[in-house]
């Protein structure tokens, strides 16, 4: 059944445009209509331009819309990227030897193509990002303009480094461009599922496990290191969370959780929960292809997927985003994936790092402990 | 504030018509829209309705389906993915099938609507919105109501009015439509029918009933023809905007109904005169009416206000800034003036 109800992710183009507007220095064009524009403006509340070509581009070709385009756009020192759409995609043009004259990234990045994790990889892969042995320091990966959660894990992941003594070298994707080629030899993980691929991959920063693992490993890898202040501070406030987690187990049982995100948050929140809450992690429905772990992950892409396992597991806990929660029932529910909708968020809240576990944590308790009649 | 410098040619900025007939279809009960395309698509219209039905917590998410065409079937056709959707959909326990197009799907030049017409068992309406090769988002939601006129049998006057046309993605939507009503029931008159806002597909029966048609907006006029010629429905152009709009539209829809109109418009100018004594205190410092997106209606009800509160327009582009908004009705007026007393705090 290739039909899809409701579907609830991005297309490829999205995922190319959140890529390239996190960068400084690139200017971004949706090469198609105005419709293929709102969107992702909307999502990324980044500038974006757009050619916002008429039907009679499409009949006589779309090369003078995006050469105009590409004209009022010039001369203002930035890289111009282009992303095309299904319909200016399939139409033959040969859009890159149009821009072979000019300073011009052409990313062939339509909707049908796939979906935003492949626009975003497609795009980073445009920049050609390589590692330059004199920057020191760790870079900070997989952050991504449509994670509500991108500014925050870029602070604390920061502020960690910081305290280490370690500097940070390019933030894929939210830096200077001049910067993608200057990468550092090493790299810290916020969100896997925008992985870039550059430099050598010291762990995760999420959960504190993950931030145990790669502040060692930080220790052995760069000199001049002393991740001694970290490893105290995720003592300290990993028996905060014990002891809130334990405080809860006193009164209540556990909660049985349906979670709903791309691989890397849901096995996130479905490790952390287990870890410290001793929960059920009843079903875990990714956005995105499932990698290899041992949690029960099935895909749900679609309302009428998620709202079949919701309804047939009956959770007390639904973690996803304002499309699980509109049809999560009586379940306590926590946002962890784009929409959230329908909630003012103002502060950058991480997900990554100690202070990304904590506010998960301290999110869960006060979801569930509300919902308690 | 992001700068995406625009280009000038405004018929550029017009919208998705798939979104426009979204507006429409996704607001009739039992029924199901398909949208013929890649699923991106389908995402981004349903995001767009996700955040409306948050904002209005009595709206239900409609059920789209995507065909959810990949690369195959871009370079070899749709249509069988089409077909296959349409009998899921229609062995749901649902009325009708609207099934909308996309830009792609006519660029590849599916016969969208030969597959629809086949035999499914229900009704399924097929409806022409090739995103911006339709037109804009206006033209979508001109051509779902009128899909949709096409359903509902003829059937003798009743007496109610329509409300035709009515901006299901507005913010205020259900406020407009509530001032219609009261205004109307000034009159003596009632709704027969929202044609379309949050409807079931049997109510669409009574759409030739009523004895006269009122447009959201002037955009809207093609179809209130269209229904005029189909069902001999006179119609007003537009919902009013500010206070001698409102007033103006009373005495229309009562020369239309044959009705006298003197009662219920002493009662509302009585109304408004009572609402500006709300707006005294403002008179203090120029102002500056900040537009924003708002219409050319709009615009004139907030000139009109100024002048009625006695205020003093700023020559030089600077003072207390107002904001300009959906100004329909005097309800509508009465919350611009309370934005207004609000810019003077922050």
């Amino acid at each position: 059944m290739p039909e899809c109800d409701n579907p609830l992710w991005p297309c490829a183009m999205t995922g190319a445009a959140s890529c390239l507007a996190g960068f400084d220095g690139v200017t971004v064009v949706i090469h198609g209509s105005s419709g293929c524009y709102y969107y992702p403006t909307t999502l990324l509340h980044a500038p974006l331009e757009g050619t916002f070509i008429l039907e009679k581009e499409i009949i006589f070709g779309s090369e003078d819309r995006l050469r105009e385009v590409i004209g009022n756009l010039s001369g203002s020192g930035k890289c111009i990227a282009v992303i095309t759409t299904c319909v200016p995609a399939i139409l033959g043009e040969d859009i890159r030897s149009l821009l072979e004259d000019q300073d011009v990234l052409l990313v062939d990045s339509p909707g049908f193509s796939g979906d935003i994790e492949t626009g975003y990889a497609k795009a980073l892969a445009m920049l050609a990002p390589s590692v330059d042995p004199a920057t020191p320091g760790v870079n900070i990966d997989g952050v991504c303009l449509f994670d509500p959660f991108y500014a925050g894990n870029v602070l604390e992941t920061k502020r960690l480094c910081a305290m280490a003594s370690v500097s940070v070298g390019t933030i894929f994707s939210k830096d200077l461009l001049e910067r993608v080629h200057h990468a550092a030899s090493y790299t810290l993980e916020t969100n896997g599922d925008f992985a870039s691929g550059v430099g050598q991959s010291l762990g995760g920063m999420l959960g504190f496990d993950q931030i145990r693992s790669s502040f060692t490993r930080i220790d052995e890898a760069i000199e001049g290191s002393d991740c001694g202040p970290v490893f105290a501070e995720l003592d300290a406030q990993e028996e905060r969370v014990v002891q809130a987690c334990d405080k809860f187990l006193h009164r209540y049982d556990p909660p049985s959780a349906a979670i709903f995100a791309g691989c890397s948050y849901a096995r996130f929140a479905a490790e952390t929960l287990e870890c410290y809450l001793d929960a059920e992690i009843c079903c875990i429905g990714t956005r995105n292809v499932k990698g290899d772990s041992p949690l029960p992950m099935v895909e749900a892409t679609s309302l009428s997927k998620v709202q079949d396992l919701i309804q047939s597991h009956k959770p007390d806990l639904v973690v996803g985003s304002s499309f699980e929660r509109s049809v999560y029932g009586n379940a306590a529910f926590v946002g962890l994936i784009p929409p959230l909708r329908g909630k003012v968020r103002l502060y950058p809240t991480p997900l990554a790092g100690i202070n990304g576990t904590l506010s998960f944590i301290e999110q869960v308790l006060n979801a569930c402990i509300d919902r308690i009649p | 504030m992001p700068s995406n410098p625009l280009p000038a040619n405004i018929s550029r900025l017009g919208g998705c018509t798939l979104t426009g007939a979204l507006s429409v279809t996704s607001h009739i009960h039992e029924t199901v829209t398909i949208i013929h395309g890649p699923k991106g698509c389908a995402h981004h219209n349903a995001s767009l309705l996700h955040a409306i039905c948050l904002d209005d917590d009595r709206m239900v998410m409609p059920s789209l389906i995507s065909t959810a065409l990949g690369e195959s079937e871009i370079i070899f056709g749709g249509e069988e993915a089409l077909r296959s959707t349409i009998r899921h959909a229609a062995g749901q326990n649902i009325r009708a099938v609207f099934v909308l197009s996309t830009c792609i799907v006519d660029t590849i030049g599916d016969d969208t609507c030969a597959v629809c017409a086949e035999e499914y068992g229900i009704p399924v309406i097929s409806i022409p919105t090739a995103g911006f090769l339709g037109g804009s988002f206006q033209d979508g939601m001109n051509n779902a109501l009128m899909a949709l006129a096409d359903i509902p049998a003829q059937c003798p006057h009743t007496g109610g009015i329509n409300l035709i046309g009515e901006m299901n993605l507005e913010y205020e939507v259900r406020e407009n439509s509530k001032e219609i009503t009261r205004l109307l029931s000034l009159l003596g008159l009632s709704v027969n029918l929202h044609f379309v806002h949050d409807i079931t597909f049997s109510q669409l029966s009574r759409l030739g009933a009523a004895r006269l048609n009122i447009l959201r907006s002037p955009s809207l006029i093609p179809v209130g023809e269209y229904l005029r010629d189909r069902f001999g429905t006179p119609f007003i152009p537009s919902f009013p905007h500010g206070l001698s709009d409102t007033i103006a539209f009373l005495e229309q829809v009562a020369a239309s109904c044959g009705i006298d109109g003197c009662p219920a418009i002493a009662s509302e100018k009585v109304r408004q005169d009572e609402m500006l004594v709300v707006g005294t205190g403002l008179n203090r410092q120029p102002v500056v009416l900040d537009r924003a997106h708002t219409g050319d209606d709009d615009l004139r009800a907030a000139e009109e206000l100024v002048m009625r509160l006695g205020l003093f327009p700023s020559s030089g582009g600077t003072g207390l800034r107002l904001p300009v908004g959906s100004a329909i009705g005097t309800a509508g007026t009465r919350r611009m003036l309370r934005r207004w007393r609000r810019a003077i705090h922050a």
